[in-house]
């Protein structure tokens, strides 16, 4: 399937490489691979609520969420991969990991207009990757990212330990940091609180205090002291931004039975860590028995006392009652997990290149949404309403 | 992540196997002590100084050393996947030809002993089914999670050279510290600190073993050979092997062969022997008709050069291959293979004995007489025999002259039936893919019961494998629901078989998924009046990416 989309795509390589010859912007390779981008100019409307993903060739889709429809989509410079994605508390500059993981891009998404850009290596022998972990301050004005750099020696290799990056946002095309400071490894998401601190989700949760560098634990995961608990396991690479402000991260794990250490009798849970950005306010909740695996879940803005969760079916659970009420079948497995604002609607993103849209309460599908191009692969889709 | 240069790092592989081709050097190698010859030496030295010193440094040493190249040892396997990973990710540019001079060079010059690969050959001999098994739970996580604990086993490093190893890992998969297994540790510690004494203290680079072989005198392995082997879904075969010696430990080899059912094993091709025993053939067979089968040879030489024991296998499907061994006629008197390996009692059939030098004396062991031979040579001895009706189920050592080293089971019925692989996994393929597909084969063994009279305890006898009829079933009732014996694939009845369905999501499936799935394997067998069965299970599952000569 995937490959006859893409034969398609080829034949109209051409045309896009005319296109963008002429709409280019300067300093940055071109997307050679890339298509046209379609309605680049057509400017955000003020008080919509849109949609943001990222999808082969490498590409930017800003889907309008009133008709569920695909309002734009801009080129990317260099290459795809993972486009994870932020959208800035401007509502109108996306920032996009993209290029192998090696560089962060800002869109004004008005224009397509990249504004923004930071190779994650700070020197030439230097091979840096960001594993998603990037967001940006509560102001907008510092974009923060743990880099993971590698020395490539002349002839051996040498890891180097990982650094939190701080841009300032406004340093245009060549931004270099403004201070490194230590920062733990496997780190993945990120997202900042109101306080200005850095939420840091890696083998615990920290908190970063992103001016010292000094952080602590503000919710502990593999060193988490739940009696009967085993050591959760914990993997989120989609740091979604929710309309409650809330940083959600699922966990699976296990409960002994009173007075037995027996992994065969215990109870298997799936549980969520949530940290408030405006409060800080930190959570540590089972949600219901493991049944199956969700890449992403999110409670929704209307009840938060509803989970949902997806990867080869849409779930949705009573967190009290620790109860799945129900779950949707699905075409093919999605990754990433939104809410439109209202909670009335989620959409689904990752793998392929549908959006499919489904009724919050009923989980009835309502729409797909078909992207120009392919793949979504790990992309974040954020939702927003535009200022 | 996605690293596509990998699937390059395969095409490139594949496209130039170890024994391609003929690298002429002009020096005979044979009976030399040393580890390289001085000729291939000069050659090599001169392809690492032009092509390998903008990243190596020629080190202050005689004889020559390389940083990096000469503090390690490696199997011809190992070294060609440096070299290869130097191309495709590094940027080297090296003609075939001198790759393989270097692969050659290093082989014998750090290459392992034999002692040295003991217990992990079977990623040489590409048996990609093998369950491995460590001792060290720390191990298995943090080496042999992503590829075969055997790929480690198979190197020998300094500290040093195993601490640039784990730089290199996280340096070049860095998402590599969190997934599963890893993220629940500090894995890049540990490694550091834990695995790299461990793995320098079990694969040193120096040792007595590799000292000891560095001076023993190579065999040269030119000459008439006997061979017998085992085919899935053909049976037993043996035949003749003649190696003829092209110099620079390479030869020529023909074969000619017969399996049991009558059927021709007829082909030829060229070898090379790396570090003194290390066999590699690349053959091509006349299959039916027109068509042609290329199969590759990874066999051990034996330290007195007569014997060759290994895997044959086809160079596309490597999942099809034999077990095969070898024996140097006018050698020590040797009896590898009895054909077939058992007889019941009561009744009279033909075997076949094969070896070198077989005598004239047959010991078939009691109650198994000779009624007639029906074709003898030095090599070979065809009889017709017959087990008494009242004769002792068990095995029996066969000899022939001073000839032996095989055994004849005699049984009265059999039993129990057990598929073998009892548990295996075969992958989809094809389909426009850069993978083909990879499929099972399965062989029925049959089991006497002991001289307690029930099956599956510990006094069974093993019967050896038997014809079946065969089929897959649903393995559980998600396989059912899922429809995995339509989607997976199809087994041949009589064969074993199992040939797996195409690759690439499959819109008839639920959520358009992979023609993957779980499968029971049916093995049915008659004996007497009875009819037996057993079952073994099958994994259905998507292509292995990334697919290099060791796993």
């Amino acid at each position: 399937m995937h490959n006859k989309k893409y034969s398609r795509l080829n034949v109209k390589t051409t045309l896009a490489l005319l296109v963008m010859g002429i709409t280019g912007y300067s300093g940055h390779a071109m997307a050679i691979n890339g298509l046209a981008s379609v309605n680049k100019d057509k400017t955000l409307e003020s008080g919509h609520e849109y949609m943001v993903v990222a999808n082969y060739p490498n590409q930017l889709n800003v889907l309008d969420l009133k008709n569920d429809s695909v309002y734009k989509t801009c080129q990317m410079p260099d290459r795809f991969g993972p486009g994870a994605l932020q959208m800035a508390p401007d509502k109108k500059t996306a920032y996009i990991l993209n290029n192998g993981y090696e560089d962060i891009y800002g869109v004004n998404l008005d224009n397509c207009e990249v504004t923004f850009h930071a190779r994650m290596a700070q020197q030439p022998k230097e091979r840096t990757k960001t594993l998603y972990a990037f967001t940006l301050s509560y102001d907008g004005k510092e974009l923060y990212a743990v880099q993971n750099p590698t020395l490539l020696e002349r002839d051996h290799y040498r890891v180097q330990p990982t650094r939190l990056a701080v841009y300032d946002t406004s340093s245009g095309l060549n931004a270099k940091p403004i201070r490194t400071l230590p920062s733990p490894r496997l780190v993945t998401a990120m997202q900042t609180g109101k306080d200005g601190g850095l939420y840091m989700a890696g083998a615990d949760i920290y908190k970063m205090d992103v001016n010292t560098g000094e952080y602590s634990v503000a919710v502990p995961s593999r060193n988490w002291k739940r009696p009967r608990y085993v050591q959760p396991d914990v993997l989120n690479v989609w740091a979604v931004q929710t309309p409650t402000q809330d940083f959600t991260i699922l966990y699976t794990t296990a409960r002994f039975q009173e007075g037995s250490e027996d992994l065969n009798t215990a109870d298997w849970l799936y549980g969520y860590f949530n940290i408030n950005l405006e409060t800080g306010q930190t959570e540590t909740k089972d949600f219901g028995p493991i049944t199956e695996i969700y890449f992403t879940g999110t409670r929704s803005p209307k009840d938060s006392n509803i989970m949902y969760g997806v990867l080869n079916r849409l779930a949705k659970y009573d967190i009290e009652q620790q109860k799945l009420i129900k779950a949707a079948e699905l075409d093919h497995s999605y990754y990433c997990l939104t809410v439109n604002n209202d909670g009335s609607k989620l959409y689904l993103a990752g793998t392929f290149n549908h959006v499919a849209v489904f009724d919050a309460d009923t989980l009835e599908r309502l729409d797909t949404i078909t992207l120009p191009g392919g793949d979504m692969s790990t992309t974040t889709a954020q939702v927003f309403i535009h200022n | 992540m996605k690293f596509p240069k990998l699937s390059r790092l395969n095409l490139l592989l594949r496209k130039t196997p170890l024994a391609a081709g003929i690298a002429a050097c002009g020096m005979t190698w044979a009976g030399v002590a040393n580890s390289a010859s001085d000729a291939l030496t000069e050659k090599a030295e001169s392809i690492i100084r032009s092509n390998c010193l903008a990243c190596h440094s020629e080190q202050q040493a005689e004889p020559a050393q390389f940083s990096r190249i000469s503090h390690q040892r490696k199997t011809p396997e190992g070294w060609l996947m440096t070299i290869a990973r130097m191309q495709i990710m590094h940027g080297l540019q090296i003609s075939n030809e001198d790759r393989r001079t270097l692969v050659k060079y290093l082989s014998d010059k750090q290459g392992l002993a034999p002692e040295e690969t003991a217990g992990s050959r079977y990623a040489m001999e590409r048996r990609l089914n093998t369950m491995e098994s460590f001792d060290s739970a720390e191990f298995a996580e943090m080496c042999a999670r992503c590829h075969s604990g055997a790929r480690v086993a198979l190197q020998r490093r300094p500290a040093g050279e195993w601490e640039h190893l784990v730089h290199f890992h996280l340096g070049q998969w860095p998402s590599l510290e969190y997934q599963a297994l890893s993220r629940d540790r500090e894995w890049f510690e540990l490694a550091l600190n834990n695995m790299v004494p461990a793995l320098a203290k079990d694969y040193p680079l120096k040792s007595q073993s590799w000292q000891q072989w560095q001076q023993t005198d190579k065999p040269e392995l030119g000459g008439s050979w006997s061979f017998a082997g085992q085919m899935p879904g053909k049976g037993d075969v043996h035949g003749q092997m003649q190696i003829t010696s092209a110099g620079n430990d390479e030869y020529q080899v023909r074969i000619t062969g017969q399996y049991a059912d009558g059927s021709p094993l007829k082909g030829k091709g060229s070898a090379i022997v790396y570090t003194g025993y290390e066999w590699r053939a690349n053959l091509t067979f006349e299959g039916v008709g027109q068509e042609k089968i290329k199969m590759r040879q990874v066999f051990a030489a034996s330290k007195e050069g007569d014997q060759l024991t290994g895997r044959m296998f086809a160079a596309v499907h490597d999942e099809m291959g034999m077990d095969f061994s070898a024996v140097r006629q006018q050698s020590q008197p040797d009896l590898i293979a009895v054909q077939p390996a058992y007889i019941k009692a009561g009744t009279r059939q033909t075997i076949t004995l094969v070896g070198n030098n077989l005598g004239t004396d047959v010991s078939l062991g009691e109650g198994v007489s000779v009624e007639k031979v029906v074709l003898r040579d030095a090599n070979k001895l065809v009889l017709q025999v017959r087990a008494a009706k009242d004769s002792e189920p068990g095995a029996r050592q066969v000899t022939v002259g001073q000839a032996g080293g095989a055994s004849l089971t005699v049984y009265d019925r059999i039993s129990s039936v057990k598929v073998v692989p009892e548990y295996s996994v075969a992958r989809v393929g094809g389909n426009g893919g850069s993978t083909p597909k990879y499929n099972a084969h399965f062989q029925a063994e049959a089991w006497a019961s002991g001289a307690d009279g029930k099956p599956g305890t510990a006094d069974d006898l093993r019967i050896g494998y038997v014809p079946a009829k065969w089929h897959v079933e649903p393995f559980d009732a998600q396989a059912k629901a899922d429809n995995d014996v339509h989607f997976t694939g199809r087994m041949n009845a009589s064969t074993g078989m199992f040939t797996t369905a195409s690759a690439g999501p499959n819109p008839e499936r639920r959520m358009s998924t992979n023609n993957a799935g779980n499968l029971k394997v049916v093995a049915s067998v008659k004996d007497g009046g009875q009819k037996l069965t057993g079952d073994g299970q099958l994994i259905v599952t998507v292509q292995r990416w990334n697919n290099p000569p060791l796993p």
